[in-house]
């Protein structure tokens, strides 16, 4: 019984002193890894943004929304073609839908005005 | 009180008349207690498709912009009055974006990259 005791007294101060061992090793690792977490690696690009990164989309500007449409048809050109990030492509396509319905952007075609503007969606036409 | 913008397209009129009906227009806006803060011409043009209004078709019209301060309640009374303005083709209520900057994706990645 007592042996038992003085073991469990000794497992509990051989627990303690691995767990401040622990401790201080946790903390030296986490001195040494702070610079090499923050430096990124030589192979990492910058991310870039997409086209309309800071250029606010609005329903009047119907130059520039009818860059994503088809000239053909005035279908709006999907996500993979636009090359545009996720909210912009949804202002972009709202703003389309609010020009057609207050009579400010045709439905069916391109304006014929802006048919010779640059193309920034990535869709060959055959012309 | 909230902002809201009035994109109005009028019928292809002679100047005195688009101004009689603008000052209607505006006058109304201040009668329901409105506060008009900018009016802003967008020119006549072609319509981008032919609109049917008051037993009229129309291919030109008259694009005007008016910014006004306005009580949320008026809306529906006054929607429901420029839609009877014989002059009025297509009447629209939105509502303006007080905020600035907004913090999109895209624009906390250009930060990042300089």
């Amino acid at each position: 019984m007592l042996c038992l005791r003085g073991l469990r007294r000794i497992k509990a101060a051989a627990f303690l002193q691995r767990n401040s061992a622990h401790r201080s090793l946790s903390s030296a690792e986490a001195l040494q890894d702070e610079p090499l977490l923050k430096a990124e690696g030589p192979s990492k690009e910058p991310q870039r943004g997409c086209v309309l990164c800071s250029v606010t989309v609005d329903f009047k500007n119907i130059q520039l929304l009818s860059q994503f449409i088809s000239p053909h048809t005035g279908r709006i050109y999907g996500r993979h073609i636009t090359g545009l990030c996720g909210q912009k492509q949804r202002e972009v396509s709202k703003a389309i839908k609010k020009a057609h319905s207050l009579g400010f952007m045709p439905v069916t075609h391109k304006h014929p005005q802006f048919m010779k503007d640059p193309r920034i969606c990535g869709i060959k036409h055959v012309d | 009180m909230p902002r809201y913008e009035l994109a109005l397209i009028l019928k292809a009129m002679q100047r005195p008349e688009t101004a009689a009906a603008l000052r209607r227009t505006v006058e109304t806006l201040m009668e329901r207690g409105a506060v008009v803060r900018d009016l802003e011409n967008l020119g006549e043009r072609l319509l981008p498709y032919k609109m049917t209004k008051h037993n009229q078709r129309h291919s030109r019209g008259t694009y005007f912009l008016v910014d006004f301060y306005a009580a949320p309640s008026i809306l529906d009374g006054l929607l429901d009055h420029l839609h009877r303005d014989v002059d009025v083709v297509r009447p629209a209520v939105l509502k303006k974006d007080e905020q600035g900057p907004k913090s999109s994706c895209c624009a906390n990645v250009a930060k990042l990259a300089s």
